[in-house]
């Protein structure tokens, strides 16, 4: 169907002028099709004899459809140039099918917007706001909103300006500074990240007399740390939730107790693992333990024996601290602290009287998004009663 | 000796006559009048039969320049008003504008139009119409902010070898002063940096321009120091000097006498907001006259377009961001 | 002797006669031959856009074409087939157009009757009618700056073309100027589908030539003998000085405003009028009525104006389409004020 007028789709065939078999000439009309403006026809491009006609008087068929099939000689279609395309040709090697009539069927589908109430005109102002220029200078810089947080801003409302972040840049290049190891900056980015979640500490007393009793007894002696951890990793096998992970609106339970623990390296902390710390006995643990921290001192940690823990333990109480807050692990809920022992007094009810024990906070500090202070507090009570009755952790 | 932005315009199409056989000058009153402004005094006399009147047929001289530019000659076009070009709108954008594109013999016409208001000009003596025919293909846009520019701005449209719409500011004709006509130019298609700065740039053009330095000094004295880029030519847009001031300064202010929708200020906002987007440290704004057409009462027209007050405002609330 | 002389004189006159009046019709018939293959190549899909023809104006077009010589000015209008083959048009450069070969004069930048080629003196129209008249003034105001003389311009405009502003500013500045130029007005009695009652109120319009102060013409548009002789002195007066020449040519345009219009709203009374008749057949009937040609020659000129029009049509239809690709999307010829907003 030839395009007969700008803004015309379709025509109507009103009169077929020749039939199935009948030899026509070039230029012969063919049909008659009538659009919104006028009746006209329809004309053949050569001589030849009508094979097919694919269209039926008063119906409508659109712009580009194929009305029919004429056969002409090879010599006929050479000289009317019909062997090649066209320059201009637009309309031959269309099917009638692929002319709108799927497309214009096909589901409605429902569109809902997913972005609400954004404020018009954008807000270009106050501490938070970072202009195009401040984020791409940031990226070149390898920044992040942690860094700045000591730059006071002249904008409006407090905003950082590309000014006040350049003349802080400067200040900083005339300080002295020193090349922050990769050790640091990878702490950096895991405390940076881990931080975006609201964390909470509680803490609890806890008596090592039995502990340190127990510990006497063994060869080779296990560090207090691991008593800590495998307690931890008892009370998690009773209850695995306080360990779990919020992703949205589910908490992902872990899959099996891997628990790990902090070591001191250069000029920060690794995290060594206890593969399923639940399912092996404290004694058991202890040899692979210790070549643990042997290895994470030298940096010589294999991959395979750090990441994938669900929780860590941290004893603090080595650098003699005994109250602490540490941040769990980006990926991590919990992280349990163990503190400084002390001698202090101790009221003992049957005896009447003060006693001496040995006595250390032990921390929980947690993602409060998943559990609260009631639940830490719990799980606190049970590594404390654990840890009571070493000897059969 | 000073010479003044008309009498550059002046001085520009005497020389283009002396210099060149094939120059022509074409408009209402501009023999022996010398033209509404006196932009032709004199000219009539001195290049007898080569600055002829018009009657008022603003479609048939620009038609009659495509014609005789194509045979050879190097018309230009006074139009009385800029106003008044829209009588040949259709020409200039659908004749001269296309004829390049559709047959490849470039259309070399000069257009020239007194444009921009003046106190109680009205609204048919008062129109900006760059972006008008910036918008359509095929045309060069001028628009001199300075009596150097004014003069070898013009020299150089005559001999390009397309279309140019000259748009002289009217305000501009006996204000401007200079001391002497330039030696040397900038080519068309480079903006200059008028006044040096640091804490925001202001884009503008032709009598803009002047607004914009007294508002720069006002505010230097504030302590802030506004880069004044002057665009010299609205089509091409030198997008790279554009560019290179807000990268220095990370402020952008746009500021333009003609109306808001799709203006130049427009344009240039847009560019740096999608090429430029990591340069701005504060959203671009822009500062138009109102959406209404041209008073013709000075309060009223005075309130209408950008002024220093309007301008120094704009540019102090963006300071602030 | 004298009587002699005077006789060969009038016989090379008569045959001087008939060789015009022979070519102009030639020119004709190839140019309607040519529309009617625009016509059904339009009906087969094979053109984009729009088809306009110039079936019933061969007479009054030719005429113009013929008449004009090199280093004259020509703006054609939309039903001058015959007048751009005559001024010296090709034939590749209309099929190529109305193809859309990438080698055609516009190459695919506009199409069909918006063609021209302003290096050899005929310009491409735009749409806006009317508009192209003050561009055959400008080149004649050039030729007059340049000392050139004796050059005409001719430009075409249709009864609704009259209406237009640039129409009235454009022979009005020619005449202001005493331009040679010559303005032919065809009456086709249409304007798309607007009669001429709805299109002016002057008796005729031929009296618009005193109120702009120009000499006008008459002239029936279906008399080839007629229209070479009136557009022939038009033109004539026009070289030696008279100034603008307005011609009106009173015919019917005898196909749809373009080819995909039917035209159903025609008066049909016209269609039997007298200056509803065919110019070509007109033509046809004189020459054979005064022995200029048999139906024999008749008949070759048409095989062979066929044989030209589809060797044409065949050659263009290999030739390829413009490629965006290839495209060099600049509008301005200086290419150091180009701004890069072309670029993908």
């Amino acid at each position: 169907m030839p395009q007969l007028g700008e803004s015309i789709a379709e025509a109507t065939v009103v009169r077929l002028l020749v039939k199935i078999g009948d030899e026509i000439r070039t230029d012969q009309d063919v049909l008659e099709v009538e659009t919104n403006k006028a009746t006209l026809s329809v004309s053949s491009p050569c001589p030849g004899h009508v094979t097919k006609l694919l269209v039926k008087e008063n119906e409508t068929y659109p712009v580009g459809a194929i009305l029919g099939y004429l056969e002409a000689t090879a010599e006929n279609i050479k000289r009317f140039g019909l062997d090649e395309p066209a320059a201009g040709d637009a309309a031959d090697e269309v099917a009638p099918e692929s002319n709108g009539q799927a497309s214009t069927e096909g589901q409605k589908r429902e569109v809902h917007p997913t972005i609400r109430g954004l404020p018009v005109p954008a807000n270009a102002t106050g501490a938070s706001y970072m202009t195009p220029r401040m984020k791409a200078r940031m990226a070149e810089l390898g920044l992040h909103a942690a860094d700045l947080a000591g730059v006071a801003g002249s904008g409006a409302a407090g905003r950082v300006t590309i000014q006040d972040f350049e003349k802080f840049l400067t200040n900083i290049e005339r300080s002295k500074s020193s090349k922050a190891s990769t050790m640091r900056v990878a702490v950096a980015d895991a405390m940076r990240r881990s931080w975006t979640r609201p964390l909470a500490t509680v803490a609890l007393p806890v008596c090592l007399d039995a502990t340190l009793a127990h510990r006497k007894t063994c060869n080779p002696r296990p560090g207090p740390a691991l008593y800590a951890l495998r307690a931890l990793a008892v009370a998690l096998s009773e209850n695995s939730a306080p360990a779990g992970r919020l992703v949205g609106n589910k908490i992902v339970h872990p899959t099996s107790i891997d628990v790990g623990f902090a070591v001191e390296a250069e000029d920060g902390v690794l995290v060594p693992v206890i593969r399923n710390a639940d399912k092996q006995p404290l004694l058991e643990m202890t040899e692979r333990y210790n070549e643990l921290v042997e290895l994470a001192r030298q940096r010589r940690l294999p991959l395979d024996a750090t990441g994938g823990s669900i929780a860590t333990v941290t004893n603090f109480g080595t650098f003699g601290l005994t109250w602490a807050t540490p941040i769990p692990l980006p990926e991590q809920t919990l992280v349990l602290g163990m503190g400084a022992g002390r001698q202090v007094p101790s009221w003992d009810a049957k005896k009447g009287q003060f006693v001496p024990v040995m006595e250390a906070n032990l921390t929980l500090s947690f993602d409060h998004r998943v559990l609260d202070g009631g639940a830490a507090g719990r799980l606190l009570a049970r590594i404390a009663a654990l840890l009571a009755a070493p000897q059969d952790l | 000796m000073s010479v003044t932005y008309l009498e550059a315009i002046r001085e520009a199409q005497a020389k283009a006559l002396r210099d060149d056989p094939r120059v022509f000058i074409y408009g209402q009153d501009v023999g022996a009048f010398g033209g509404a402004f006196k932009a032709t005094r004199n000219l009539a006399k001195e290049f007898p039969g080569r600055v002829m009147d018009a009657p008022i047929s603003e479609d048939a001289m620009v038609g009659a320049a495509i014609g005789a530019a194509i045979e050879g000659m190097r018309p230009i076009i006074e139009m009385q008003y800029a106003d008044f070009s829209t009588v040949g709108f259709n020409q200039i954008v659908n004749n001269a504008g296309a004829f390049f594109w559709r047959t490849g013999v470039p259309c070399p016409i000069t257009i020239r139009l007194p444009a921009g208001g003046t106190s109680g000009s009205g609204p048919y003596h008062s129109q900006s119409l760059e972006a008008i025919y910036a918008h359509y293909p095929g045309l060069v846009v001028m628009t001199p902010a300075t009596v150097e520019d004014a003069y070898s701005m013009l020299l150089e449209a005559v001999t390009i070898d397309d279309p140019v719409i000259f748009c002289e500011h009217k305000l501009l004709y006996n204000h401007l002063k200079a001391e002497k006509l330039p030696t040397e130019a900038m080519p068309t298609g480079k903006a200059r940096v008028a006044r040096a700065g640091r804490d925001m740039t202001l884009v503008t053009y032709s009598a803009m321009v002047q607004e914009a330095l007294v508002v720069a000094e006002e505010l230097s004295g504030e302590g802030s120091e506004i880069e004044v880029v002057d665009l010299r030519s609205v089509k091409p847009l030198d997008t790279d000097t554009v560019m290179a001031s807000v990268a220095r300064t990370g402020r952008l202010l746009v500021v333009g006498e003609a109306w808001p929708w799709g203006g130049v200020t427009a344009e240039v906002v847009a560019r740096v907001a999608s090429e430029g987007f990591g340069l701005l440290d504060a959203p671009p704004q822009r500062l138009n006259a109102k959406d209404t057409p041209i008073p013709y009462h000075p309060n009223l027209w005075a309130a209408h377009r950008p002024t220093p007050q309007s301008i120094g405002q704009a540019a102090r609330n963006l300071l602030r961001l | 002797m004298v009587q002699a002389v005077v006789d060969r004189e009038a016989a090379d006159e008569a045959s001087r006669s008939r060789d015009a009046f022979a070519k102009a019709y030639r020119g004709m018939l190839l140019a309607r031959i040519l529309d009617d293959k625009f016509a059904s190549l339009y009906r087969a899909g094979k053109i984009s856009g729009g088809a306009f023809l110039g079936r019933g104006q061969e007479a009054l077009s030719v005429s113009v074409g013929l008449n004009l010589r090199k280093g004259d000015y020509f703006a054609p209008l939309i039903r001058d087939a015959a007048g751009r083959l005559a001024f010296g048009e090709t034939i590749m450069d209309a099929v190529r157009t109305y193809l859309g070969s990438a080698l055609g004069p516009m190459r695919g930048r506009d199409g069909n009757v918006h063609r021209g080629n302003p290096k050899k003196g005929y310009l491409p129209m735009v749409s806006h009618l009317g508009a192209m008249i003050s561009v055959v003034n400008g080149a004649l105001m050039a030729h007059r700056f340049k000392g050139i003389t004796g050059t005409v311009g001719a430009a075409s405009i249709g009864d609704g073309g009259t209406s237009t502003g640039a129409f009235h500013e454009s022979l009005n500045q020619a005449a202001v100027e005493k331009l040679p130029l010559v303005l032919v007005v065809s009456d086709n009695q249409y304007a798309y589908s607007t009669p001429t009652d709805r299109q002016f109120a002057c008796a005729n319009l031929l009296d618009k030539a005193v109120g702009y102060g120009v000499a006008g013409h008459a002239v029936d548009g279906n008399d080839l003998a007629a229209c070479l002789r009136v557009v022939g002195g038009a033109v004539q007066k026009a070289r030696a000085g008279e100034g603008p020449q307005l011609i009106i040519a009173r015919l019917l345009r005898l196909c749809g405003h373009g080819e995909h219009d039917d035209a159903n709203y025609v008066d049909a009374k016209m269609k039997t009028a007298p200056f509803g008749r065919d110019c070509l057949k007109l033509a046809e009937e004189s020459l054979l009525r005064q022995g200029w040609a048999d139906q024999a020659a008749l008949d070759e000129w048409r095989e062979q104006s066929t044989q030209q029009v589809e060797v044409a049509v065949a050659t263009v239809r290999r030739e390829a389409a413009p490629d965006p690709y290839q495209e060099k999307w600049r509008a301005l010829s200086s290419e150091n004020l180009l701004e890069g907003q072309n670029e993908a």
